[in-house]
């Protein structure tokens, strides 16, 4: 999907810079543990780690403030 | 260098997990160790804490307990098929400071692109969404490099198609390697999306005949630890 073709919200998350999708992120992982998320890997046995007898709970990850410093390779 | 590198480069919005990769070095192992047991991190699978699987390939998943991130998984690799030591990774990583100073090390973009051709399904979705992310936030800034990043790595027609029109002479000398963008020429749409699934799929095969030996070892962990408790 071109990101003329992605929906509005998506668009919005990649205008964003990495420092504004990191603290977006954070609140999107609070509300989600907020409503009971669980941290247990989503069943994938398409995933080499698949492994039913596998899982657990638990709780938020992260932290503000974020900007580039080297942007990598390309 | 998984799902949380993929919200910094815009194609996630947020990852239940930490995955890291790891120099593997006695020194580094120790630290490691160190920050897992301040975090009193516990492994929840197999394979057990070895370097020497590590450095064939397999991952390790611990799951920290207690604390701000009780419940938190964090996987750690050494190794990612496909992609070069972990050297050449670090001398190509992205690096994120933050207000107070600390710094978030990243898989680079290209490389995160290479690790998420995997097996799972979920992953493909991903290479699209940071790929066109690339491009939106530095299309802009044309580079030998990056125009040979969106020409390999492209994964929907309509943007192929532009880059040919846009790349001609580099989407041309670049079609020995990637015989697909042949397509993107002439713009059989259609064809082009057949093309690109069909080189999913292969990848796809690769990812499964290269974990093909070590899911038969985890297997054995497995039947070992249960056998054993």
């Amino acid at each position: 999907m071109t990101f003329e073709e992605m929906p509005d919200e998506w668009q919005e998350w990649l205008e964003l810079t990495p420092l504004e999708r990191f603290r977006q992120s954070e609140q999107l992982f609070a509300q989600y543990l907020d409503m009971g998320g669980s941290l247990d890997p989503d069943p994938d046995p398409t995933s080499p780690f698949y492994d039913p007898e596998t899982s657990s709970t638990g709780a938020a990850y992260g932290r503000p403030g974020l900007r580039v410093l080297r942007r990598g390779a390309v | 260098m998984g799902g949380q590198a993929c919200v910094f480069y815009g194609a996630a919005q947020f990852s239940k997990d930490v995955d890291l990769a790891l120099l593997a070095s006695e020194e580094n192992f120790s630290r490691l160790l160190a920050a897992l047991g301040a975090l009193n991190a516990k492994r929840i699978a197999v394979p057990r804490f070895d370097p020497a699987l590590l450095a064939r390939g397999h991952a390790v998943h611990f799951r920290c307990q207690g604390g701000a991130a009780d419940g938190l998984r964090v996987d750690v690799m050494t190794r990612l098929r496909d992609l070069p030591d972990f050297e050449v990774l670090w001398a190509r990583r992205a690096t994120i400071r933050d207000e107070d100073g600390e710094t978030f090390e990243l898989l680079s973009v290209e490389d995160l692109v290479q690790a998420k051709k995997t097996q799972r399904e979920k992953d493909w979705p991903l290479i699209d969404a940071l790929v066109e992310g690339h491009y939106r936030a530095l299309g802009g800034e044309p580079t030998p490099k990056r125009v040979a990043f969106w020409l390999a790595e492209s994964r929907t027609p309509e943007r192929l198609m532009g880059l040919a029109q846009r790349f001609p002479n580099e989407a041309r000398a670049q079609s020995s390697r990637r015989p697909l963008l042949r397509l993107a020429f002439s713009g059989e749409s259609e064809a082009l999306r057949e093309a690109l699934d069909a080189e999913a799929r292969a990848e796809q095969a690769k990812d499964r005949a290269y974990w093909a030996p070590l899911k038969a070892e985890l297997e054995t962990f497995r039947r070992a630890e249960r056998e054993g408790s």
